[in-house]
């Protein structure tokens, strides 16, 4: 079975879910005979044609809001924006409209869209390209914000962002497209949309982090292995709604917890867990929760980016520093 | 008679200027006709008539600056008055409990897993100097002093679990003790004690529930099935692999003999120490006759087992000399009473007395 | 053809030869008693509000005649999209009266429309309607459907760029979609002439290539054939149409509201002579033997439907405090529940 990349992954993905449901629909800037900035749909227009694979005009607003008026009206849009920097003239659509719809109709009409978008810094992209927002979409209610981990939970996570009968901004780590490969077999199967996993059992730390920064994470715990400490790591995977009992379950265990994550520090979603742990495993945290993070500064420039971002270092140090409490 | 009260014109405004009446006292108004204008922070609005009726009285004047909920006018509608015109009353909040007395805290740095420890191993931290980060106490700060061990080896592991598992028992049980002898000269010679005594404990469950329980300082739960923790003593500490359903478990000396197995070399996964119900502590192998045992909550009771001794009784005014073996029942005395406990005992020493294990209807 | 296009001048006269819907006086009478209909619930959700039993309420008073004529001409194959102030076009569409009073009281039950299932409830972030319209558009072309997606808003919203964008992708990709503006000259306080320097707003369909056409919005006539040409446009597959009414706020923006802050007396009391009622009334007189006992059986059954619709809905009781968290998801997440139960304990 061949190996895929993560942009590999999400092709597949897509192409499934068109071959699959006649109701998908995919639109966004680019996408049908360029195949998307980053080819994530690289082929579909070929194979699915230009009224379900459809290059729109150069207007986010339009891009959310059209997917919002689709989607209420029957068909299953899988609309793209381009980078994450331009997403913010859709999160009016996201959160007035596309979050809140089956609620004010009480069920009448429903909104079952998906939002793509790369996001994350680390290759070396011109300015608003390499933000990591991903709080502020998980802020609002009666969203779903996904960002998968690897390849095959790319695979299956968008299957089930497509499926799921509500709004889903999924977030694509940008920096992880080409980085890695792995088996991801095109079963058609989905992952469950709402669950954080395991990436590593351990008893001495747990390390919760997502997307690209699985990657220092994951190295980091590797380091403090050769040097006889244990670290639980978890993919949080759901950013909304979280998966609060992996989490705690997992620090009720290890009594310590560093959470990592690109976006900056204040009100990041590393704040929404230490509060959601100080609330819930207080009398089992043996060390303060630490957050390493990027800092609360404008995304650098390329030449800069690199100490913005959390290194394998400044988790590795992060661990060693709460380990101190016994 | 009917009272308008200044309805909550919206937008979160708390009160209004009676600009002008349009209607005077005997008036007689139709709903939806105009009654009075009022000027508020934000507009001019006519406030018309909620019902039909006739005006008896105006209770604000022009000029008066009136509260939201407040008296504007009086209407007779000739029927029975009602409470105004409300959408309608809000639900009330249930009255809140007191509160309860503020503890304050111990000025020691420590995070809260250690200050539990404290509590539970009864450790003052604000007498200890920590040796943790920025002199913050550490759980083996506390350990320590539990101890009264100022140096030596510091406890980890097994051990480390089983003195934090002893300090909360400790803490919270209210423990009380009785003891008994069962007579067991009728034994066959290969009868094996630990096989006896765990039919004996589910025969005494069944018979006394209120011991095969657990009890969490508020809420009391009691089990029909007896899921029995077996104390193992190892060097590295004390161990209770728990044997499930222990009085419907068909071949006892198998099942017993895999969990000491899977303790003897780790192999034990941690769920199969959970969960249960009550537990034996089988010491008289190694020595003791009668002891005052720590009840593990939730359970609420534990059954040891001492040294089978030939004791000597008085029998029709002549001493004999009996095969017996001492039985010691500590319980939580929060959660069990003393007569509970007496039977539970009764039916365990009954059970052992009985020839053979099988012998039971 | 007049330009604005009109048919009935202001004292209700004809200007011309009539469309051929409006030489059939039963058509004429339905769209003047949706108009009765609609100021009746009007008057009676004011008086609610200004005596607490409704919460802030935007009057549609001196426009009835754009949502009215606009909803007339629509198929039930066709989907609404409206602004705040269209009650007149729900009303149309089979949105029930307890409905409306539901939505405006407070209780997202009134979205839940018994008929008009596929309209969506009315939009309250400005113009952010628009890409909705353009989105069932693009659904109905994908589907095959005959339908069109109608949308409606304020002058105020031409101002947006979600109208641009919008209109522009019908443009783009030749979507079956009208949009119609409201033109009534204020936007809360700001007048028509500083919203924007274009001459029409009707004018803004020439950047997305579209037909953009200028009405009298007081003229139930004028609104609903032009609709009726832009809607069979649509369904020919010609593409989308801009349709701008003009009208006159008469009443304030909303309940929240008081135009005399920023308008006088002097500026509205001509609008009054122009406002679509009378001029419809005096057309059926003339033309269709609209009598005085007509009349008042007329506004006399409006309210008792409005009145009787007031009390159904001042009689339901408010939903459980559950209702917030069981309608957000198609399942309600795990993290949702803790939070829900934590209601029901409270």
């Amino acid at each position: 079975m061949a190996e895929r990349t993560m942009i590999e992954a999400i092709n597949m993905a897509l192409g499934r879910a068109l071959a699959d449901d006649p109701d998908v629909i995919l639109f966004g800037e680019d996408i049908g005979i360029d195949g998307g900035v980053f080819r994530a749909t690289d082929g579909l227009i070929q194979r699915y044609g230009s009224a379900r694979v459809r290059d729109t005009p150069l207007s986010e607003t339009v891009i959310a809001g059209m997917a919002v008026g689709a989607a209420a009206h029957g068909l299953h849009p899988v609309a793209e924006i381009q980078f994450m920097g331009f997403l913010y003239s859709a999160i009016d659509q996201l959160t007035n409209h596309a979050a809140r719809l089956r609620n004010r109709t009480r069920g009448r009409l429903t909104c079952p869209l998906v939002l793509r978008a790369p996001y994350g810094g680390g290759i070396r992209a011109p300015e608003h390209h390499s933000e990591s927002m991903e709080a502020m979409l998980a802020h609002i209610p009666g969203l779903r914000v996904v960002i998968p981990g690897s390849p095959a939970r790319a695979y299956g996570l968008l299957l089930a962002a497509i499926r799921d009968p509500d709004p889903v901004v999924f977030l694509e780590p940008k920096r992880l497209y080409r980085a890695t490969s792995e088996t991801v077999e095109d079963n058609g199967q989905a992952l469950p949309i709402e669950q954080a996993v395991t990436l590593r059992n351990g008893t001495d730390v747990t390390l919760i982090s997502w997307g690209a920064m699985l990657t220092e994470t994951g190295a980091a715990a590797d380091q403090l292995e050769a040097q006889g400490i244990s670290a639980e790591v978890i993919d949080l995977s759901s950013l909304k709604p979280l998966d609060r009992a992996k989490f705690r379950t997992s620090v009720e265990k290890t009594g310590r917890c560093v959470i990592v994550h690109e976006a900056p520090l204040t009100a990041g979603l590393g704040a929404e867990i230490a509060a959601d742990l100080a609330e819930h495993c207080l009398t089992s945290l043996l060390a303060p929760i630490r957050r390493v993070t990027g800092s609360d500064t404008v995304m650098p420039y390329p030449r800069l980016e690199a100490h913005y971002m959390p290194s394998t270092e400044r988790i590795r140090q992060a661990v060693h520093d709460v380990m101190e409490y016994a | 008679m009917s009272t308008f009260t200044l309805p909550d014109l919206g937008e979160g405004l708390q009160d209004a200027e009676i600009v002008t009446w349009h209607v005077g006292v005997g008036d007689h108004v139709i709903a939806d006709q105009p009654l009075l204008s009022v000027e508020t922070d934000k507009a001019v609005v006519e406030v018309p008539a909620p019902f039909s009726g006739t005006i008896t009285r105006l209770v604000a004047d022009e000029g008066a600056i009136v509260k939201i909920g407040a008296p504007l006018v009086e209407i007779d509608i000739g029927k029975a008055t009602d409470a105004g015109a409300i959408v309608g009353d809000l639900a009330k909040s249930p009255a809140a409990p007191p509160p309860k007395p503020l503890r304050t805290g111990t000025g020691a740095r420590a995070t809260p897993a250690v200050r539990r420890l404290a509590v539970d191993m009864g450790v003052d931290l604000a007498s200890l100097t920590g040796t943790g980060p920025g002199e913050a106490v550490t759980s083996a700060d506390v350990e320590a002093a539990a101890t009264g061990l100022t140096a030596g080896q510091v406890l980890s592991g097994v051990r480390r679990s089983m003195a934090r598992a002893m300090a909360r028992a400790h803490a919270s049980v209210v423990p009380a003790t009785v003891t008994e002898r069962s007579d067991i000269s009728g034994w066959d010679s290969g009868e094996d004690v630990t096989t006896r005594l765990i039919h004996a404990i589910a025969t005494g469950c069944y018979a006394e529930p209120a011991l095969n329980a657990w009890f969490d300082g508020q809420r009391r739960q009691l089990h029909d099935n007896v899921d029995l923790a077996i104390a193992v003593d190892t060097p590295e500490g004390l161990f209770t692999p728990v044997l499930r359903d222990a009085g419907h478990a068909a071949d006892l000396g198998p099942a017993i003999a895999a969990l000491k197995r899977s303790v003897e070399d780790r192999s034990i996964a941690p769920d199969a120490m959970k969960g249960a119900t009550f537990t034996l502590s089988n010491f008289g192998m190694l020595g003791g006759e009668f002891a005052a045992l720590v009840v593990t909550p939730p359970q609420v009771a534990i059954l040891g087992a001492g040294r089978i001794t030939d004791t000597v009784h008085a029998d029709n005014g002549q001493p004999v000399v009996h095969r017996t073996l001492p039985l010691s029942l500590t319980f939580d005395h929060r959660a069990a009473t003393g007569g509970e406990a007496a039977r539970f005992l009764s039916a365990v020493r009954e059970d052992l007395e009985r020839p053979k294990r099988d012998a039971r209807e | 053809m007049p330009d604005p296009l009109a048919y009935l001048d202001a004292t209700g006269a004809a200007l011309g030869d009539l469309p051929g819907f409006a030489q059939d006086g039963e058509i004429l009478r339905a769209l003047y008693k949706a108009m009765v209909r609609t100021r009746t619930f009007d008057a009676k959700a004011i008086a609610l509000q200004r005596t607490g039993r409704l919460g802030t309420y935007a009057s549609s008073l001196g426009q009835e005649a754009i949502s009215v004529g606009v909803a007339s001409a629509m198929t039930e194959a066709d989907v609404f999209l409206p602004s705040f102030r269209e009650h007149g076009g729900q009303l149309w569409r089979g949105v029930s009266l307890k409905e409306l009073f539901l939505y405006w009281g407070g209780d997202e039950r009134g979205n839940d429309f018994a008929k008009a299932r596929q309209d969506f409830p009315v939009c309250i972030p400005v113009a952010s309607q628009f890409p909705h319209a353009a989105g069932v558009a693009l659904a109905i072309q994908q589907k095959g459907e005959r339908g069109v997606a109608v949308a409606l808003g304020g002058d105020g919203a031409t101002s947006k760029g979600d109208f641009y964008e919008a209109l522009n992708v019908v443009g783009a990709w030749n979507l079956p979609a009208v949009f119609l503006i409201n033109n009534n000259q204020w936007a809360i306080s700001v007048p028509r002439a500083e919203q924007t320097h274009a001459k029409r707003l009707a004018d803004k369909a020439i950047g997305a290539g579209l037909p953009g056409i200028q009405v009298d919005g007081n003229d139930v006539i004028a609104v609903r054939d032009a609709t009726e040409r832009a809607l069979k446009r649509a369904r020919d597959g010609k593409g989308g149409t801009l349709i701008e009414c003009l009208s006159y706020r008469l009443g304030d923006h909303t309940t929240a509201d008081d135009a005399s802050r920023y308008r006088d007396d002097a500026e509205v009391s001509p609008h009054w002579k122009a406002e679509p009622l009378i001029r419809t009334r005096n057309h059926l007189v003339a033309q269709h033997g609209w009598s005085k006992d007509d009349e008042e059986t007329l506004l006399r059954s409006c309210r008792d439907e409005v009145e009787a619709a007031a009390e159904r809905y001042l009689a339901t009781v408010p939903e459980s405090p559950r209702a917030m968290f069981d309608s957000l998801f198609a399942s309600a997440p795990r993290d949702i529940a803790t939070l829900a139960e934590e209601i029901d304990d409270g």
